[in-house]
């Protein structure tokens, strides 16, 4: 089937592409000076918890702090991955002329852009997951900290990268491949500023509240990361802090205390499937 | 090309092709038949390859039919019996030559044991066995040629459609290819060749198509073409006034050579009017010969008598 072989052709390529192997090396090497500095600061940290009045919400505070810094690490570096491996998915192999005898053969064009739509989500939903545990096991290895809905909150970070997948497979088949880059960096950083708005602002208004609204519907990655947030913070701690300062603290441009709402779950997920069906539809008509 | 084969393998009716404001085909018809080696003669920038694109699927008609092999151009499993070499093979480097060429079958349905076998089968055929394990990053630009031309065969198709096929490569090479293309025509394999070399089309192809800006010119077989009148090439010690005269009264046409004062181009209608060139040169006007030759016209040749003779026409 033409699909699954351009899924394997494209799961070979990105592993030849020097990229790939460059972003797993420096990832270990991250994941080195991570440990190590967890070591320290967990030693620091326990060592000195007795000095305060509650020594378990001070490393609950600690481990909940590390937890979330570390996914969003892994939320940053997912995304990172995915818009340098995949800006020029389409548009590259155009502009070097390779598809010429790939689309000439007995294929459906959208077999090939759904092919290495699948390729690239395999490689970096597994990379994503990858990460994230490797994180979080660090952590448990350390504090004996994991959080209970480790795996929902994986859930919203692959999604997130879908997302950013499904923006760059139809970027990667309507611009040149450095326009395409410039546009996902564009907006995958320019997403969390809309919270950060929010933050400042003492009392948000409607505008506040429809910009973010409007920047959650291009591209809901950092809405998708609010909503992985939630998941970091253990159960109890809704229940038996409510109200309190901890609890509030933990709502910040960085995290979220509220879960993602339905509608843009389900906005997320439509996204990743109409965003590379437009792409399949526009490289169907596309002279080479 | 047997007669059995007049069914057609490339039909093109009323075809049009326009990038934004740029006519790039205008209204060609023609169509080849199975068997046939069919050439697409122009000068870079005719349309040749705009059309070959068109056949291959590459770019959508603005206007106009193309059927391959009796279906649509974009009838996708009509493209299991086609092969195409594009102009520049530009492919994935970092592919080795069997990985590529099995990546290649596969895509047009090979499996297993036809699929080692026809991987074997063509890299012989194109010279390239014991190259399997080189990645194609490696290669020089006759090799990609070569295993461009391999892809495009592995399948054995029944029409091979190539854009320049030997303009990667040394005169060896060129000769190795137009060998392996008249093998292939003499297998019953159909040929599309794009070419703007007059001698590619003139060793492989049964009958040619003459394109220039978007328009076709002429079709026809090469020695129709391109054999029509025949030209001298003749060196005398000096050309006098008294000369040009006398050979004025049995030759068509006489042009005199820009970078060489003491050449000819002579144009004649039959053979036999050469020995009579020969007779005025030496005999009536005693001048010394030193050079009397057919002479071939260059394609640029050939595009403008062609495009004055339909400027006469007209």
């Amino acid at each position: 089937m033409g699909l699954l072989l351009i899924t394997r052709f494209t799961i070979q390529e990105a592993f030849h592409r020097w990229l790939l192997l460059a972003m797993l090396l420096l990832n270990l090497l991250l994941l080195a000076v991570f440990a190590l500095l967890l070591n320290s600061a967990y030693t620091g940290v326990a060592a000195h918890a007795a000095d305060h009045s509650n020594p378990q919400l001070y490393l609950l505070e600690f481990d909940l702090s590390i937890g979330i810094l570390s996914v969003w690490a892994a939320y940053l570096l997912s995304g990172a991955l995915t818009i340098v491996l995949t800006i020029g998915m389409t548009s590259m192999e155009i502009e070097a002329g390779t598809f010429s005898v790939i689309v000439s053969k007995p294929l459906h064009r959208a077999e090939i852009i759904f092919g290495k739509w699948l390729g690239y989500a395999l490689i970096l939903s597994i990379y994503t997951a990858m990460l994230v545990f490797t994180f979080l096991g660090l952590i448990y290895w350390r504090t004996g900290y994991f959080p209970e809905n480790a795996l929902p909150a994986l859930g919203m970070l692959e999604l997130s990268t879908l997302v950013l997948l499904a923006l760059t497979t139809l970027g990667s088949t309507l611009f040149p491949t450095l326009v395409n880059g410039a546009i996902a960096i564009m907006l995958f950083i320019g997403a969390p500023l809309a919270s950060f708005v929010q933050l400042i602002s003492t009392t948000p208004g409607e505008t506040a509240q429809n910009v973010t609204t409007l920047v959650n519907l291009v591209i809901p990655t950092d809405a998708l990361w609010h909503g992985a947030s939630y998941y970091l913070i253990p159960s109890f701690v809704f229940s038996a802090l409510q109200g309190q300062d901890f609890l509030n603290g933990l709502n910040t441009p960085f995290t979220s205390i509220h879960p993602l709402s339905p509608a843009l779950f389900a906005w997320a997920i439509l996204y990743c499937i109409v965003l590379p069906i437009i792409g399949a539809v526009r490289f169907q008509r596309r002279d080479l | 090309m047997s007669n059995d084969s007049r069914l057609p393998a490339v039909e093109i009716q009323g075809l049009r092709k326009v990038y934004q404001q740029i006519i790039a085909v205008d209204d060609i018809s023609l169509v080849t038949y199975r068997g046939e080696a069919f050439g697409f003669l122009g000068p870079n920038g005719a349309g040749k390859s705009t059309v070959v694109k068109i056949l291959t699927g590459l770019v959508a008609p603005t206007k106009g039919t193309v059927r391959v092999l009796g279906q649509p151009v974009n009838h996708v499993e009509i493209r299991r019996r086609v092969g195409y070499l594009p102009e520049f093979p530009s492919f994935h480097r970092w592919f080795k030559g069997r990985d590529f060429l099995e990546f290649h079958g596969r895509l047009y349905g090979l499996r297993g044991a036809m699929l080692e076998k026809r991987i074997r089968e063509v890299l012989e055929m194109v010279g390239l066995a014991g190259r399997e394990h080189q990645k194609l990053g490696t290669f020089s630009k006759g090799m990609l040629q070569r295993i461009g031309l391999a892809q495009a065969l592995i399948h054995k198709p029944d029409l091979v459609i190539l854009d320049e096929l030997v303009s990667g490569l040394d005169p060896v090479g060129q000769r190795d290819m137009r060998e392996l293309l008249r093998a292939l025509r003499e297998e019953g394999t159909s040929i599309f060749l794009n070419s703007h070399l007059l001698a590619d089309v003139e060793a492989i192809c049964d009958r040619v198509a003459i394109i220039n800006q978007g328009r076709i010119l002429k079709v026809g077989a090469p020695a129709e073409l391109f054999d029509k009148k025949k030209v001298l090439e003749v060196r005398v010690d000096h050309v006098s006034e008294e000369l040009l005269q006398h050979l004025s009264s049995a030759a068509l046409s006489i042009q005199r050579e820009e970078d060489d004062p003491c050449c000819l181009l002579i144009e004649i209608q039959h053979d036999e009017q050469a020995a009579d060139i020969a007779d005025i040169i030496v005999h009536a006007c005693g001048a010394r010969l030193y050079t009397l030759a057919p002479r071939r016209l260059s394609l640029e040749q050939i595009f403008f008598q062609t495009i004055d003779a339909l400027n006469q026409g007209n």
